[in-house]
């Protein structure tokens, strides 16, 4: 049965055979450990004093290093002698020694108290307690993640969890939220954390079809076809001391979600059924306030034409000022039966042009959760359906989920467990980026900007259906013509299957072996109708079809023998063998030969691979990759008296990436901790728990595959012929593994009886001889060199304080705060080279590309500024002009990484009442705006309302051509040369004349993202259970919710309202560039959950 | 001592599988790309990549007659070619650069490597002979550029140094020599030959013998201020079959009418650009239209519905001011600083034309372009047989050749109008019916005038002429026109600092040229530069190679070695 999980397709028959025999070998040990059984089963189940389950409670048999810990409800299950005592203990509560005599049910009632000692859930699956640890691991309740009118699980994480950065894109459904701990250790790939999603890799890629500055939609990432609904726990294991066991990918983290199909357990009532549902109101989080008293044109004047509105002021009253104007040509020539026979219409403000673009979209969710079983066996199974309508028109995000496991014990003692989940979900948006840039069709390149005489109510199209626009030209598509006709539409599948089966050989060794299989398949269609500026006019089609398909095998030997009473020793061995399969096909249609028919078959040239624009040679986009990975480790755990812990790991990992030579490497890692108030007996009423924690760890990292040959690359045909090239980027045959280095300490301190809790942890990462590519001269022939080199550091800290200010019997109130700062940094690159592009953006006029530089913090922003005088800092005017003089050479101009983020919570209940709310902050960083450019450049908002006055910008004269100040008798000249409001706005000559907003230096539209916020609101009131006495309901809660009702960005214009919280690459390292992004949500929802 | 020995068992089993496990990590050969191509797949992109590194763009695409098209003023434009302010970040620089170094010279290096050895030397000959007119073009507009160290990471050069631009010409006439030697040596094996791959000349190796002779003419000619050149022009001028010696001989790069793999000029982007950007230069057009007092006075060049296409027809009323108009002819100025540059008028503007760019073919119903109005099939011309010709003009009248100068023009303008027809009916192929220029009245009426001119001219009106004659023919190739520029001081181009072309700063558009507004206001115009010796480097490269030097600075004295 282990074969069927095998990929068929791909492998060949010799490594088919390798990985069966190892496999095989599983399977004829586990008979032979099952003849080595000596002790009996233990069941029994841990409950507070109220008798509700503590879950996760660590059960121990004392004397020796066996130990379990019991599920979300409770029970648990262990292998004792007779007469052993086990020790039960868990989070809050005091440590309860039961002697079990010859019992097999054991149930134990744990009475609260000060005492840490939580399990989590480490690498690999290894529980441990929380006291025990030497770094710092994060839980989070899923709870906190649900119910919250949010469909994104990442986005109703933020502002919860120290040391986790969370960042979203854009504001339409389903589009990617990337999460980030202890910041980017890699200089390219996408720097997010490794997901295991009950002991599986998880791939969570930006599989993104075309590229983000010109065009793309909102793509999302892997993560997203996860059902929030469906995670029993959840633990982020920040650092590299707590990763190590997993190896190559775990340098950024890793995020280890147990699902509750997964795990299967059966509730404390034996079966129980949860329903929930909830339906949310989405609008747009907030628009600029706009001026409605002047229309398109420039400079009092009236243009038909114009984008800006710098024209004549509506109304005859005022000077300059008109009542009516010619249609605008293409409404007249496409429906003269709309406007007067005149052809004049009124020339007036339409204050409601921009706000009637959008709606008001739904978020429905509706989840069913089933648990039962008995004694041995249980089952669960989780189904989801969320459905949401975003506030763009013809934008939604649809997904369906459902899971299913089982585990059960059979009767020589095997625990056997499996599970399968399937995920279906389909997103639907339109189209982004600048759409300045040629072939560019932004769906927001207007929205927020339309002429203030530009009326949204009229139609969108002709009545053939193309696309028509207030001033014509072809400058960008109608925003609701745009939304219906040039859609993409992604499906995304993802199955998961695993099985998991343990066993106590003998009281000594417990074995416990894994197989599981992700497979993630992604259908994409994106669409640009006839008429749109974009493809020629013609039309396109772009088809992607990818799919990814993972596979994990990791068995491991836990080994707990007994030293004596104040020494612990606990060991595993294991080995894991991982392969993953991507399979990608891209392909073009242009030129549709009849409207609304969307496939290939309907276009007049196709080609393969996407449309690469400026590519000088499109690469040609079907392929297959595939590597593996073999990993052997080791992890030792020694304590002492419970309260000094020591542990040792070590991994030794095979790649098929690296060169024979360099394929095998090994990395180690240490910690420890000491629980300080126990070692030196502290009786203080103050402090409860003292513990102090340090931990160094090294985790080596593999190459992509294929990146050791030269290779060519074949490309599209020119004229007819055949081509091939030369690939851009030439590979180092020698390529080494990639480590990274982290050193760790922190405490946790517990006063006043729990009712504070501090987490702090200090860390200083380094990332060195990192695998990338380093751009080398196009003169070599190549543009880029895949080869070691360079180094990044991280250096943060993270702090989770927890204050229960009140507590008593009916009345609670708790504020959890979570800190984090993080600074990263690009210590090396490689000699020879000043600095390296992370990501072409937009060159040319309005230059902005995010860089790497030795000194300079990761992924910061380069772009134009303007001369200033070298003595003073004055800025150069240009007498001929009044405007700045732009200079040719690009600096830094911005750093897109926050000085730090804080997340408040405060949590209030009242009997069954509880209310809870989120705010938080994020201080500094850097966002380059396209948005605040427009809508300043284009005049439309209060901001540049008042522009009768004329303008000086305050500077001195210069020389364009030296670009130095100009003297008189030694001495600069002040600027009196005055500027319309117009210009001031919309420079005048784009680098001898730069002004502010559009078509100015790139500095002028950076702007410090510091934001303000409300995140989240809960108001909630559990129906008290005795009410439920006659009817099967065990519980019900009723909740009302909303998400970022409020926030303040105190940095940017005034009436912009802009909120920076978007982003345009998704997921991707390339942070704080907006083009045109649609902006953030704002939601009130309405959730019920009843369990039966 | 059960459970001790089991173990000892396990571990020996595994040890046996990992052993046997070694083949299944050998798994990391690329399946999507070769480690080898035959050289029949490289030389197409070799030479397209020559024609996109020197070609006309339009935002997405394109080379350095992006930028030279501005600073030989048949174009002009509000992006940073304007005012000659092109810098070594800007886009046209970044496609160019990498374009030539990376999609040009690396493939012919390969090429020479894998055909070199197998003995196809017509595929070597091919190579050289292109890597010898992709140099020339690059020392031409920047000088000093890596030459000797380029293209060798193979032998671990991964920073080239850079040659000094006086030392590569030479190195590249010896290159063109081998690359005759090759393509016509009768020894070689030749077990693959160029046939339909090489876009070019289809694998016609004496085509490729007579376009490296007039490479070579070329590169003569344009050493001459700095050298003594006249033994070697005389002797390739005595022969002129083994020159360029015909309309189809000419050495220029095809291009295609395919929109989804984009083989179309790249020229003919703006007529499906979002955003049209490159306008006709009003002094390009004037000059055409006769309208200059100084040169081609009242003489109308008929080539002009060829040349340029009018989006709207003469009567039309625009929505916008203009800022430049006459009739249909619609444009802005070089260094314009009026109030109406900078409207949207992407529908209104005149456009290249069916013969630079495979255009649109001006009948004056006007129409705003898209993909269809033409087919994008115009090649970009690197030397035509009308080069050529006046190349030898040029030579006879610098003394430096011996003939009929004036014969020589007057059969350098007629193929020059000859060359118009075999344009449009070898290669753009258009929809829209297109008469023929060749022959016509108009035509001859044109070429006599200028005869005419030249013959009241002193010798120098006469260079100006030739190399007027030739800067109108090779409308869409700028590269070398720019050179001419430098070299010879012509033809003479707008100044927004000269008070005789521009009087108090303004320059005066036709005074009744727009239907709406007469009279047509004078507009402000402003130069604040010094026409640019060279281009600036690629930044990137700059950035990337510790052997660069320092970018050449803001007021950019960097001569190349050629110039006077």
């Amino acid at each position: 049965m282990f074969c069927i999980l095998l990929p068929s397709s791909y492998s060949s028959n010799k490594n088919l055979n390798c990985m069966k025999k190892i496999l095989l070998l599983v399977l004829f040990c586990l008979p032979a450990m099952i003849m080595m059984a000596q002790s009996r089963t233990i069941t029994g189940k841990v409950t507070n004093p109220e008798g509700k389950a503590v879950p996760f409670a660590t059960v121990t048999v004392k004397g020796t290093t066996n130990a379990v810990s019991a599920d979300a409800n409770g029970n648990f299950s262990i292998q004792a002698a007779p007469n052993s005592i086990l020790v039960f203990s868990a989070a809050g509560f005091q440590n309860v020694e039961t002697n079990i005599g010859n019992q097999t049910t054991v149930n134990s009632t744990l009475s609260t108290a000060g005492a840490l000692s939580e399990v989590v859930v480490t690498a690999l699956g290894i529980r441990r307690a929380d006291k025990a640890l030497g770094y710092s691991v994060t839980k989070v309740d899923p709870n906190s993640l649900l119910q919250k009118s949010e469909p994104d699980m990442l986005k109703s994480l933020q502002g919860k969890a120290a040391g986790v950065d969370i960042r979203t894109s854009q504001g339409t459904p389903g589009a990617a939220t990337r999460i980030q701990i202890r910041g980017n250790s890699s200089f390219f790939g996408d720097n997010q954390p490794l997901i295991i999603v009950d002991g599986i890799p998880f791939s969570n890629d930006q599989v993104s079809t075309s590229n983000q500055t010109t065009g793309g939609t909102a793509y999302s990432n892997g993560i997203s076809s996860l059902d929030p609904n469906d995670i029993a726990s959840m633990n982020i294991l920040k650092g590299s001391s707590a990763a190590a066991l997993y190896g190559s990918r775990a340098s950024n983290g890793v995020l280890v979600i147990t699902t509750k199909s997964g795990s299967a357990t059966r509730s404390r009532k034996g079966t129980e059924v949860t329903v929930s549902s909830s339906i949310s109101w989405e609008k747009i989080a907030n628009l600029p306030e706009y001026q409605n008293e002047y229309g398109t044109g420039a400079n009092f004047l009236f243009s038909p034409a114009s984008n800006g509105s710098w024209g004549a002021p509506f109304g005859s009253s005022h000077t300059f000022g008109l009542d009516s104007v010619n249609n605008f040509a293409t409404y007249q020539a496409a429906y003269p039966e709309l406007f007067p026979s005149s052809g004049r219409i009124p020339y007036k403000a339409f204050p409601d042009n921009v706000s009637n673009l959008f709606r008001t979209g739904m978020v429905y969710e509706n989840s069913i959760g089933f648990s039962g079983g008995d004694d041995k066996t249980s089952v669960a199974l989780t189904a989801s359906n969320l459905s949401q309508k975003g506030y763009v028109v013809n934008s939604s995000y649809v997904r369906n989920n459902i899971g299913v496991g089982g585990a059960t014990r059979l009767s020589f003692g095997l625990n056997i467990r499996g599970n399968f989940s399937y995920t279906r979900s389909t997103q639907t948006g339109g189209y982004f980026g600048e759409n300045q840039v040629g072939g560019a069709a932004s769906m927001f390149a207007r929205s927020l900007f339309l002429g203030r005489n530009w009326d949204t109510e009229l139609p969108y199209q002709d009545k053939a259906g193309n696309n028509i626009t207030w001033n014509g030209g072809g400058q960008f598509d109608h925003p609701i013509w745009s939304a219906y006709n040039n859609v993409a539409t992604t499906h995304e599948e993802r199955y998961i299957a695993g099985l998991h089966a343990d066993y106590n050989i003998n009281k000594l060794i417990r074995v416990d072996y894994s197989l599981g299989s992700n497979v993630n398949s992604l259908d994409r269609r994106e669409v640009t109708e006839i008429s749109s500026r974009a493809a020629e006019g013609n039309g396109r089609i772009v088809l992607d079809t990818y799919k990814k398909q993972e596979i994990e095998s990791d068995l491991l030997f836990t080994f707990s023998p007994t030293i004596n009473n104040d020494f612990n020793l606990k060991a595993v061995v294991g080995n894991s063998i991982n392969q993953r399969t991507t399979t990608r096909q891209v392909q073009t249609g242009n030129k549709f030969i009849t409207r609304g028919i969307y496939t290939l078959g309907n276009t007049a040239q196709q080609i393969f691979g996407p449309i690469v624009s400026g590519a000088p040679f499109p690469p040609l986009a079907d392929n297959f990759q595939q590597q593996r990975l073999i990993g052997v480790f080791g992890d030792v755990t020694l304590s002492y008296k419970n309260y000094a812990f020591l542990e040792v790991t070590g991994r030794n990992d095979w790649s098929s990436t690296l060169p024979q030579a360099n394929r095998s490497y090994f990395y180690p890692s240490v910690s420890g901790s000491l629980v300080f108030t126990d070692a030196l007996k502290l009786q203080s009423k103050i402090l409860d728990f003292g513990k102090i924690r340090a931990g160094w760890a090294k985790v080596g990292r593999d190459a992509p595959p294929y990146s050791l040959d030269n290779v060519f690359v074949l490309g599209a045909n020119f004229l007819g012929q055949p081509t091939a090239t030369v690939a851009n980027a030439a590979n180092d045959p020698d390529l080494k593994p990639e480590f990274t280095q982290e050193i760790e300490v922190g405490t946790q301190l517990s006063f006043f009886k729990r009712r504070i809790d501090i987490d702090f942890s200090w860390y200083d990462r380094n990332s060195t001889n990192l695998i990338a590519p380093i751009s080398i001269p196009s003169s070599s022939g190549y543009a880029q060199f895949f080869t070691n080199y360079g180094k990044i550091n991280n250096t943060g800290i993270e702090i989770d304080l927890t204050v229960k200010p009140i507590q008593t019997k009916d009345f609670t109130w708790s504020i959890h705060g979570a800190f984090t700062k993080n600074k990263n940094t690009v210590e090396e690159l490689i000699e020879g080279v000043e600095r390296l592009q992370l990501r072409a953006v937009l060159s040319g006029a309005s230059n902005i590309n995010p860089y790497l530089e030795p000194g300079l913090p990761f992924g910061y922003l380069r772009g134009n500024k303007v001369f200033r005088d070298s003595a003073t800092g004055a800025l150069l005017i240009n007498p001929a002009t009044g405007g700045m003089i732009v200079k040719q050479d690009q600096e830094m101009v911005g750093d897109p990484n926050p000085d730090f983020k804080l997340g408040i919570t405060n949590t209030l209940s009242y009997k069954g009442f509880f209310l809870s709310f989120l705010f938080d902050m994020t201080q500094g960083g850097d966002i380059y705006s396209v948005t605040v450019s427009s809508l300043l450049g284009r005049g439309v908002t209060k901001d540049t309302r008042d522009r009768l006055g004329n303008w000086i910008i305050p500077g001195v004269y210069g020389d364009p051509a030296t670009g130095k100040a100009i003297l008189n008798g030694g001495k600069t000249i002040p600027n009196t040369t005055s500027i319309t409001t117009n210009d001031l706005y919309f420079s005048p000559n784009s680098l001898n004349g730069a002004t502010f907003a559009i078509n100015t230096a790139t500095e002028w539209n950076v702007y410090d993202a510091t934001v303000y916020r409300l995140r989240e609101l809960t108001l909630g009131y559990e129906v008290p259970r005795k009410l439920f006495k006659k009817v099967p309901i065990g519980s019900a809660t009723i909740t009302i919710t909303g998400r970022n009702l409020w926030y303040l960005a105190p940095n940017f214009p005034k009436y912009t309202n802009f909120d920076p919280e978007v982003n345009s690459f998704g997921a991707t390292s390339t942070q704080g560039i907006e083009l045109s992004a649609a902006p953030t949500t704002k939601r009130f929802g309405v959730n019920l959950k009843v369990t039966f | 001592m059960l459970f001790k020995s089991r173990s000892i068992k396990l571990l020996l089993l595994c040890t046996i599988v990992f052993a046997s496990c070694k083949k299944y990590l050998d798994i990391n050969k690329d399946p999507n790309n070769p480690l080898t191509v035959e050289v029949s797949k490289l030389l197409p992109t070799a030479e397209s990549s020559l024609g996109s590194a020197l070609a006309i763009g339009n935002g997405t695409a394109g080379g350095l007659s992006q930028i030279l098209e501005v600073y030989t003023h048949q174009m002009s434009t509000r992006e940073s070619q304007d005012q000659y302010a092109y810098t070594g970040s800007g886009f046209y620089i970044g496609t160019a650069w990498p374009t030539m170094y990376q999609g040009v010279f690396e493939n012919l290096e390969k090429i020479i490597k894998i055909a070199g050895p197998a003995g196809d030397r017509q595929y070597v000959g091919i190579a050289k002979i292109l890597k010898a007119y992709g140099y020339s073009q690059f020392v031409d507009a920047f000088g000093d550029i890596p030459f000797s160290e380029a293209n060798r990471l193979d032998s671990s050069i991964r920073y080239p140094k850079f040659d000094d631009d006086a030392t590569i010409y030479p190195k590249l006439i010896a290159l063109l020599d081998e690359g005759i030697a090759d393509v016509t040596n009768a020894t070689a094996l030749n077990l693959h030959k160029p046939t339909t791959d090489d876009v070019i000349y289809g694998g016609n190796v004496q085509r490729w013998v007579k376009a490296a002779n007039t490479i070579k003419l070329k590169l003569y000619t344009q050493v001459r201020k700095v050298q003594n050149v006249q033994a070697q022009v005389t002797a390739l001028l005595a022969s002129p079959s083994t020159l360029i010696n015909a309309t189809n001989e000419s050495f220029w790069l095809p291009y295609g009418p395919n929109g989804a793999t984009d083989d179309r000029n790249p020229g003919f982007g703006d007529y499906i650009a979002t955003q049209r950007s490159n306008h006709v230069s009003p002094w390009f057009y004037e000059t055409l239209k006769g309208y200059r007092p100084d040169i081609f006075t009242g003489n109308p060049d008929p080539r002009l519905p060829y040349y340029i296409y009018n989006q709207i027809k003469a009567n039309t009323v625009t929505a916008d001011p203009t800022e430049y108009r006459d009739g249909a002819f619609v444009s802005i100025y070089f260094g314009s600083r009026g109030p109406n540059r900078d409207r949207n008028q992407q529908n209104v503007i005149s456009l290249m034309g069916i013969y630079p760019v495979g255009g649109r073919y001006d009948d004056g119903q006007g129409g705003t372009a898209n993909a269809a109005s033409g087919t994008g099939a115009a090649p970009y011309k690197f030397i035509t047989y009308a080069d050529r010709l006046y190349l030898e003009a040029e030579l006879i009248n610098a003394g430096l050749a011996t003939g009929d100068a004036r014969a020589v023009l007057q059969a350098a303008m007629t193929e020059s109008f000859k060359q118009i027809d075999y344009v449009i009916t070898t290669f753009v192929k258009p929809a829209q019916s297109v008469p023929a220029i060749n022959g016509t009245a108009a035509m001859t009426t044109y070429i006599n005038k200028v005869l005419t001119e030249y013959d009241a001219g002193n010798a120098a009106k006469k260079l100006r002429i030739i190399i007027t004659e030739k800067w109108l023919a090779s409308y869409g190739s700028a590269v070398d026109q720019y050179s001419d520029y430098r070299r010879t001081g012509y033809p003479v181009l707008f100044d927004p600092n000269n008070p005789a072309m521009a009087p108090g700063g303004f320059v005066q558009p036709p005074v009744n040229g727009n239907p709406q507004a007469i009279p047509q206001p004078a507009v402000l115009v402003q130069l604040s530069r010094p026409y640019p010796n060279s281009l600036p480097w690629y930044q990137t490269e700059l950035e990337t190679n510790p052997n660069a030097p320092p970018q050449k600075d803001l007021v950019n004295s960097f001569k190349v070695f050629w110039m006077p």
